[in-house]
């Protein structure tokens, strides 16, 4: 793993690189969503691929950052960063209030407990129109300003996205391969055996749930600043399905998996349009048709490959 | 010797039925101890109960002079005692080594900044884990799997995996439950003899098993349940000549049972 770094830093920066090649607003608006919904997925990955908790709040925390950015900019007067360190922090401590009680729960109910979570946010959103202006929603968000330059395009913008994925994603991975990350694959593996090995479950649960719900938070407040409109549908399940979807197909509890599914996958319904009726039709064909040839996704798919190589060797 | 594991009166009921109607005994620190009991004796209830995984109604449970009465399994992990399970309890997606870190890193100091900064204590930490579960793989046989996943072992190989993974961190006490139900009858003999190893090197057990030839040849001592009574206690001898434990572990008359355990055996 010795190229590991030097690979992850290349193609990042090969990644940095699109609007240089692009002048297409809509190639490098593809690669916005892409950069944003990776980190989303990412997030996701860690309370349901690595922990085993299958979360549908990551909505719920998405909505609430989009709205605490929104909000921090036009009603209390702040900029885009303030905004993405109060949508960091609160969702943070929101997902350890809401986090306490339901990861009691077993995991029928946990996975409700976080659905309706979701729903009751989306329905906040569409009934405190004082505060979210309800289905109006909150347009003409102005673009982010950094070292006196003013993100004001799609081509500009995404470097913000691009410097926010990184850094979640850096993080992310970290966190994913330390000893925490290995603590919490044990305990999706094994509850009680970990419990029997004097490690307690619940405080790296609820630390994986409310990291998870802080960064989807942050990443939601990108994604409205890039859309420079937030409103009620902005907690559509779409959101949700698609992060989802990343993971499923990616691998859950691969980190690399995911990321080359969120890049892989936010591109594919695009390069789909030469069809323009069919093109939702044909990305469920593909996706039932990978779900079948590798259940466990790529990295799944992948891993396996390599332990029944593992095991011929050992006969 | 002094007792490592105290238990006094433990008693335990589900809806009425005594499970345990006030059980006690000790393990001595360095000995290896059996329970044993027919089917309902209470055997598995017992060291759910000492060992934090089901809560009990009475009694005192106490780990090297210190009071575990119906602690938290975690805690009373972290107080010494490691604990295998009946039905082979191992993380199957991780590798045999990564299993064994997993077991040994509650107990050592290094704590989440010590492995951001990779701090002296956390290289030492690992360090020594290393040294360790290279020693359990070693005396366990499986040292070629060390770095592959342990789904791919058979159901002994993940029992011994499991009984490596208990004595990772130095437990003050080993509690087995079954370490040879389902295991290949070859490979009883191997776990027998890693056990004896471990035990010359000082490390204590408490051992449930069914296997009666496996717990008269390894154990110093053995605690004979029976309907959530202790029985009998004392040597393999002495247990095996007991006739009231010929009756209730076998359900019949000491002469058949003399016969049907020849016959096991």
């Amino acid at each position: 793993m010795r190229l590991g770094l030097p690979l992850a830093l290349l193609g990042a920066l090969a990644i940095a690189a699109l609007p240089l090649v692009t002048t297409s607003n809509y190639i490098v608006g593809i690669g916005v969503s892409a950069l944003v919904f990776t980190v989303a997925a990412a997030a996701l990955n860690l309370t349901y691929g690595f922990t085993g908790l299958l979360s549908f709040a990551q909505l719920g925390f998405w909505g609430i950052g989009g709205y605490a950015t929104a909000l921090t900019v036009v009603t209390f007067g702040g900029n885009f960063w303030m905004g993405l360190v109060y949508a960091f922090v609160l969702n943070g401590v929101v997902a350890l209030l809401v986090g306490f009680p339901i990861l009691r729960t077993n995991r029928h109910a946990f996975v409700i407990s976080t659905l309706t979570f979701a729903l009751l946010v989306a329905l906040i959103a569409r009934d405190w129109v004082d505060l979210t202006r309800g289905p109006l929603g909150i347009p003409n968000l102005p673009a982010p300003q950094a070292f006196g330059i003013t993100f004001d395009s799609t081509h500009k913008f995404y470097w913000v996205a691009w410097a926010f994925s990184v850094a979640m994603l850096a993080f992310l991975y970290a966190l994913c391969s330390s000893r925490i990350g290995r603590t919490l694959i044990a305990i999706k593996q094994n509850e009680p055996l970990t419990r029997a090995q004097g490690i307690s479950p619940m405080p790296y649960k609820l630390a994986a749930f409310s990291i998870s719900a802080a960064i989807t938070g942050a990443a939601g407040g990108v994604f409205a600043f890039y859309l420079r409109i937030i409103d009620t549908s902005f907690l559509d399940f779409y959101y949700m399905q698609t992060f989802l979807i990343i993971v499923i197909i990616g691998g859950p509890g691969s980190f690399w998996g995911v990321i080359a599914s969120g890049i892989a996958l936010s591109a594919l319904p695009e390069a789909l349009r030469f069809s323009a009726d069919f093109r939702m039709i044909i990305y469920g064909v593909i996706l039932v048709a990978a779900m079948f040839v590798m259940p466990t996704g790529v990295a799944g798919w992948l891993r396996d490959r390599e332990i029944a190589r593992v095991r011929k060797a050992l006969q | 010797m002094s007792a490592v594991l105290q238990v006094t009166d433990l008693r335990k009921a589900y809806a009425g039925v005594h499970a345990l109607d006030g059980v006690s005994f000790d393990v001595e620190g360095g000995s290896i101890t059996g329970l044993i009991g027919p089917n309902g004796s209470g055997k598995s209830t017992t060291i759910d109960c000492i060992s934090g995984f089901q809560k009990l109604d009475s009694g005192k449970v106490v780990l090297a002079g210190k009071d575990i009465t119906g602690g938290v399994s975690h805690l009373i992990a972290r107080a010494g005692m490691m604990r295998t399970f009946q039905t082979v309890r191992v993380y199957e997606k991780l590798s045999l080594r990564d299993n064994l870190a997993v077991a040994a890193q509650q107990f050592d100091p290094a704590s989440w900044v010590d492995e951001f900064f990779r701090s002296k204590r956390y290289r030492d930490a690992v360090a020594a884990s290393e040294v360790r579960a290279r020693q359990l793989v070693e005396l366990i046989g499986l040292r070629k799997y060390y770095d592959i996943e342990t789904g791919i072992l058979s159901y002994g190989q993940k029992k011994l995996v499991a009984l490596a993974a208990a004595l990772m961190p130095h437990p003050r006490i080993v509690v087995l439950d079954e370490p040879v139900a389902g295991v290949n009858p070859s490979r009883i003999r191997e776990i027998e003899v890693a056990l004896q190893q471990l035990n010359q090197a000082g490390e204590t057990f408490l051992i449930v098993e069914h296997n009666v030839e496996f717990i008269t040849t390894l154990c110093h001592k053995v605690i004979v349940l029976d309907q959530g009574l202790k029985l009998a206690e004392g040597t393999a001898a002495e247990i095996h000549n007991d006739s009231r434990v010929l009756e209730a572990y076998l359900g019949t008359t000491p002469e058949i049972a003399e016969e049907e355990m020849r016959a096991s055996a």
